[in-house]
């Protein structure tokens, strides 16, 4: 699995595109995206970490580099977002970070 | 030589971003004003930098909207500061260019490029933070992250400036 993050608008599907050689109609059946929204509310990040590192590519978007948010149940999900990120950073064969659409290898590749 | 210097506010990247422009050692050079004086402190903050670049032989253009029918004095080095204000006047000034600000950037741009030796745009990452923004401050931040990402494939270097050091995602004189 090659995880994916970056801030928001940077560029990360069409980059996991490229990686994955499809076209973006064709990436929902390699790939799943926006999985920071799913950290929020989950009882099991690990298992979720564990289910989503079965597909080719995830992708998450940054959230975490704003100021901490004064609601606790925010500031909670942006937490768990943070710790899924972790998660399936340590289940990637590659991580990569795109900035401004380009990539930045965290690990594998290379690397 | 085309360098996009992106960073967060007081990362040091218009100190940095500037330097890389004296480095030529040509002139004229340009400096490229896109911030638009709306109040005493933008005025106060805008004289002290255009003397400050007057000692290093800067010539400062204002220009707020319309890149593309700028037409410089003659072929120099060109600082653009910065993507930010002038995404936002694209975007929201009467004058600007509204829905169509992205290519309004984008070939302003393109015109700009034939006219410089090198040129150096200054922009800013306002994406990080996960959002949860009004609709139109989602605009806004989507413009920009589009004209980083068009700016970013039509550089020749492209760097993130932290603390005032520049790390490098793209260098096409190093192979990066």
């Amino acid at each position: 699995m090659i995880f994916i993050t970056g801030p928001l608008y940077s560029g990360k599907r069409a980059y996991a595109c490229q990686a994955l050689g499809c076209s973006m109609d064709g990436l929902a059946d390699r790939a799943v995206w926006d999985v920071q929204d799913l950290a929020r509310d989950c009882g099991d990040l690990e298992a979720l970490a564990d289910r989503l590192a079965e597909r080719e590519a995830v992708i998450a978007t940054e959230i975490g580099g704003g100021v901490v948010p004064i609601d606790a149940g925010e500031r909670g999900a942006r937490e768990a977002a943070g710790r899924l990120s972790c998660l399936l950073s340590q289940r990637a064969e590659r991580v990569v970070r795109v900035f401004c659409g380009l990539p930045l290898e965290l690990k594998g590749g290379g690397v | 030589m085309f360098t996009l210097v992106v960073g967060g506010s007081a990362s040091g990247k218009s100190a940095y971003a500037e330097s890389l422009v004296l480095q030529s050692e040509r002139l004229p050079r340009y400096y490229i004003a896109a911030m638009q004086p709306f109040d005493d402190e933008c005025r106060a903050r805008i004289a002290r930098h255009r003397k400050m670049r007057a000692d290093k032989q800067f010539q400062t253009i204002e220009r707020y909207t319309g890149l593309s029918g700028l037409v410089l004095p003659e072929r120099g080095d060109v600082l653009l500061e910065c993507l930010g204000n002038l995404a936002a006047n694209e975007l929201y000034d009467p004058a600007g260019a509204g829905i169509h600000a992205l290519e309004a950037i984008v070939d302003g741009i393109d015109a700009l490029l034939p006219q410089c030796g090198d040129l150096v745009v200054v922009s800013n990452e306002v994406c990080a933070d996960g959002g949860g923004y009004s609709e139109e401050t989602e605009a806004y931040r989507r413009l920009l992250a589009g004209a980083n990402r068009a700016l970013a494939e039509r550089a020749d270097r492209v760097c993130e400036v932290v603390c005032a050091l520049p790390y490098y995602y793209k260098d096409r004189g190093r192979g990066v």
